[in-house]
């Protein structure tokens, strides 16, 4: 399929090098969607989670310290800025780095909290992260092997052999993993059970943006 | 019906996310046995064949790119060529130690000791250098949270402040078992005192 048919016309490109990043509607929307909340997350301020104690009228605040908020705000940002640079680029291999590079943020994120359980599931998305690099990379690697190239502009207009949609399938597996969706949700969804919301929202921003985005880079290259 | 529904509930446990995507991601590759494998012959991104290098005894054997220093380019390949103006360039070059050592030692090639240009891969400095730019920033990323939890210790999660040393632990762990016991004992004789009122009565 051409590049020019699935996001709108093509507005123009950003040449680096062999990684050419294209620009259509499509891209310039969703990176300057990411791009606002990300700025609106940098702005804001934690929220701080109020339980009611049991048995009696007290309550228990779960408040995020100073440093933990710095820490959490500043690898946030770099999330939503990887997120942006995933929407536009036009590259495969690049891709696929910039996803590592949110998943990796993602548990960063949340690994200053507090909360046993947290933690717990983190580390079991951390290693789902872990297990993605084999399919993410080796799935780039195979439509290298297989096309001769990474350029998406070049792949859109190579015909689609078998070996390229098994690779893309290989590829669709990482993505599906370190992005959480189902059936690998649990794990990322029981990330966010703690406090400190907008931090812990552009996680799941992250994931719903680039899960768009990989569609759209799948029906191109297919 | 019920066996689904223990299903959806074994996959609301974050233990078992893992087992699953491995347990899928293994199938995948297996059943990627049956996929038959068309390889493209026209690389971009092109090695020499192993060995060729060795047997005409180059003396950078196995990354020698071709091209003089300073006088022409090497051979490399781009996507886009109008993007790389130096292409080549990067490839050709060698440190003037690199070079010295190059003429005394036939295995320079293997060795990263003196790090010259011709070894460094034009292609991850060059024309594909924003993805080198990104591999390190994931690195870095890693390292700061590694570093930010090492420093904070916030693995050391159940303690609060001051609350460290075992000593002062057992202290007030055994001020707080003779302060129960003392409340134990009070109530008990509370106890007892309006026992005897009652019997009193």
């Amino acid at each position: 399929m051409l590049i020019e048919s699935l996001g709108g016309d093509l507005m123009g490109t950003i040449p680096l090098g062999d990684i050419v990043l294209y620009l259509n509607p499509l891209h310039i929307f969703l990176f300057v969607t990411i791009l606002v909340f990300t700025a609106l997350i940098a702005m804001s301020r934690t929220e701080t989670q109020v339980e009611a104690m049991f048995g009696s009228l007290d309550e228990n605040k779960v408040a995020v310290g100073k440093k933990e908020f710095k820490h959490r705000r500043f690898l946030a940002i770099i999330c939503g800025i990887a997120t942006a640079g995933a929407m536009i680029t036009g590259d495969l291999f690049n891709f696929t780095l910039f996803m590592a590079l949110i998943g990796i943020v993602n548990i960063g994120i949340v690994s200053a909290v507090k909360q046993v359980e947290v933690l717990n599931s983190a580390y079991q998305y951390g290693l789902i992260a872990m297990m993605c690099g084999l399919p993410l990379f080796g799935g780039a690697a195979m439509i290298l092997a297989a096309t001769g190239t990474l350029s998406l502009i070049e792949l859109a207009t190579i015909p689609a052999s078998p070996m390229m949609i098994f690779c893309a399938l290989v590829m669709l597996i990482g993505v599906c993993g370190e992005s959480g969706i189902a059936p690998f949700f649990a794990s990322k969804a029981e990330m966010f059970r703690t406090p400190g919301s907008p931090f812990i929202l552009i996680i799941h921003l992250s994931s719903l943006f680039i899960i768009v985005r990989f569609v759209e880079i799948l029906l191109t290259i297919l | 019906m019920p066996r689904i529904a223990k299903l959806w509930n074994k996959l609301a446990n974050p233990k078992n996310i893992p087992r699953l995507f491995a347990l899928i991601l293994g199938l995948l590759l297996i059943a990627g046995f049956l996929i038959p494998i068309g390889l493209e012959s026209d690389q971009l991104y092109t090695r020499p064949a192993p060995q060729s290098q060795m047997d005409a005894g180059l003396a950078i054997a196995p990354y020698d790119r071709g091209g003089e220093i300073l006088e022409s380019p090497g051979i490399t390949e781009a996507q886009y060529p109008e993007n790389s103006e130096n292409l080549g360039w990067i490839n050709s070059y060698m440190t003037p130690i690199a070079e010295a050592l190059k003429g005394i030692s036939p295995y320079f090639g293997t060795s990263i000791c003196a790090s010259p240009g011709g070894v460094i891969d034009e292609i991850l400095y060059y024309t594909r250098g924003f993805d080198t730019i990104l591999e390190s920033s994931i690195l870095m990323m890693a390292f700061i949270i590694a570093s930010w939890l090492a420093i904070n210790f916030t693995m050391d999660r159940k303690e609060e402040k001051g609350k460290g040393d075992i000593k002062e632990d057992v202290k007030r762990a055994i001020a707080s078992s003779d302060r129960i016991a003392s409340e134990v004992e009070e109530s008990n004789r509370k106890a007892r005192a309006k026992q005897a009122k009652k019997e009193f009565r």
